[in-house]
């Protein structure tokens, strides 16, 4: 598998989670929004231990802070919050099935919940609560989804390589 | 110093020779003396830059420069987000000849209502020009305006704001008043180079100083931050406020232009054993559909004391309009009104 190449694939999948993060939604499901940029990093920094998972989730974070008018920090926090926590339960998570491994995933995207709960808590953005655990939920069901389509598209793309001179 | 925060967990095992050897995947490799900083300690460094920077973007804005570039840097970002939206667009540019007919003749319909009444307002204007002119002051009832187009980003949805298309570049300030063709919408919180961001008056931090169109009684309208409703908190118990009301803003603050309609009251709570009453009213502007703003330039410039970038605007304006009971009647009322 060449560096390169998945690194590419790294950059592109995270500019593709942050416009998915920002698409307009119907009112109805906006609340349920699943969390992409999360999902993404935590595909990465789950599959290849070869990549700076860690600082391009920290910058990536600080680009979601300033495109929602967050406090600087913020998503930055939440998003290296949830690389470190996939990079611990790594042994485990690889040797597990996938929908074992999507069940030990939903406390992690819930410690991120919570973390962007509690900063928007002190710097005086209470919200309802309910409506915050939503994409829990929805992140959770799409994860089995998601991870396959990654590995789909990296393998694809490094197959191509490695037969190719 | 660089090479080692961004230098991964387990760097390059020398890839030609040990290839035929390993038949692991590279990818789930662990070396036996990992090279780089551990995990655990770049993951330390990261959150403590990260709470750094939230601590020092909350108090003070010295990091406001960094934002801004940040934004101008994120624009393609946001344009792709934007483009379902000029997708859409650009199907309904293909819509059937008998719904385009049909709203021609109704806006021409309008047209004909609203140029009447234009008639009516052109008199009264220069009636109200003669009567100033007796007072001797100067407001005009003309404001600069300008277009703005509401860019389809879903922003934080605990947050009332909006994205605009205009920024520095088009004069947009901070603190501008925004309106569409029902009332008024909220105000710009920041400004970028082509972009800027609103805050609407439904989002729990904003407060706008209105007054009751049929008496002319003065008080501040929150947002509820339900994205639909407004309150009206500090109202004395004997207020004589009615549902249906329509609430204007007063210009109180200089933030805002006086005398656009911003909400109708829609029911009035007695909270039991409290002297004062809440109204709660409903915004005129649809602040949920439609995909263009007015900007509105106040004809006085900010004071002073606005232009300096210390207090964020919000606060501010809800500071300041708190701060300016019309009647000591009512002072009385805000004082003995309990902190919530």
């Amino acid at each position: 598998m060449s560096r390169g190449g998945s690194f590419f694939m790294l950059v592109v999948s995270l500019a593709a989670a942050l416009v998915l993060q920002l698409v307009e939604l119907p009112d109805a499901v906006a609340a349920l929004r699943p969390l992409w940029l999360a999902m993404t990093l935590g595909y990465w920094a789950l599959s290849s231990t070869s990549q700076p998972i860690l600082p391009l989730a920290w910058l990536t974070g600080l680009c979601c802070d300033v495109l929602y008018d967050a406090p600087l920090g913020q998503h930055a926090l939440g998003l290296v919050t949830v690389v470190y926590a996939v990079r611990k339960l790594r042994g485990t998570l690889i040797v597990f099935p996938l929908w074992q491994a999507t069940l030990l995933l939903a406390p992690v995207w819930a410690l991120y919940v919570f973390l962007m709960f509690w900063i928007d808590g002190l710097s005086d953005h209470p919200a309802d609560l309910a409506a915050r655990w939503l994409p829990l939920l929805t992140t959770t069901l799409l994860w089995p989804l998601a991870a396959t389509l990654l590995s789909g598209l990296s393998a694809r793309r490094s197959h191509r390589r490695a037969v190719l001179p | 110093m660089l090479w080692w925060i961004w230098a991964p967990q387990a760097p390059g095992v020398s890839r030609g020779s040990d290839r035929f050897l390993n038949t692991i995947a590279e990818a789930s490799r662990k070396p036996l003396f990992p090279r780089g900083p551990a995990l655990g300690l770049k993951f330390l460094l990261f959150a403590a830059l990260s709470i750094a920077l939230m601590v020092a973007d909350t108090h003070g804005e010295r990091l406001q420069p960094l934002r801004q570039w940040a934004s101008w840097a994120l624009q393609p970002v946001l344009w792709a987000a934007d483009l379902p939206r000029e997708v859409a667009e650009l199907a309904q540019h293909f819509r059937s000849r008998e719904s385009l007919i049909a709203e021609n003749e109704k806006l021409k319909r309008q047209q004909l209502e609203l140029q009447g009444r234009l008639l009516r307002m052109e008199s009264l204007e220069a009636e109200n020009e003669r009567i100033r002119a007796l007072l001797a002051s100067a407001t005009t009832l003309d404001r600069r305006v300008l277009i703005a187009e509401i860019l389809a980003i879903d922003q934080d949805p605990y947050r009332h704001q909006i994205v605009l298309n205009k920024g520095s570049r088009d004069g947009v300030y901070k603190g501008q008043a925004l309106v569409d063709a029902g009332g008024i919408l909220g105000q710009v919180i920041q400004v970028n180079p082509s972009t800027s961001v609103a805050l609407l008056i439904t989002d729990p931090d904003h407060g706008i100083p209105v007054e009751v169109n049929r008496t002319g009684l003065q008080t501040v309208a929150l947002g509820r931050g339900d994205g639909q409703a407004l309150s009206l908190p500090y109202l004395p118990g004997n207020a004589d406020v009615k549902v249906g009301d329509l609430l204007v803003s007063s210009g109180l603050g200089g933030r805002f232009p006086a005398g656009y309609p911003v909400a109708t009251v829609h029911e009035l709570r007695h909270p039991a054993g409290e002297s004062f009453m809440e109204a709660i009213a409903y915004p005129t502007a649809r602040l949920d559909q439609g995909r263009q703003a007015l900007l509105v330039w106040n004809e006085r410039p900010p004071p002073a004391a606005e232009l300096a970038p210390q207090p964020p605007p919000v606060a501010q304006a809800k500071a300041k309009a708190k701060a300016k009971p019309r009647s000591p009647a009512r002072a009385k009322e805000t004082s003995r009104e309990p902190r919530r």
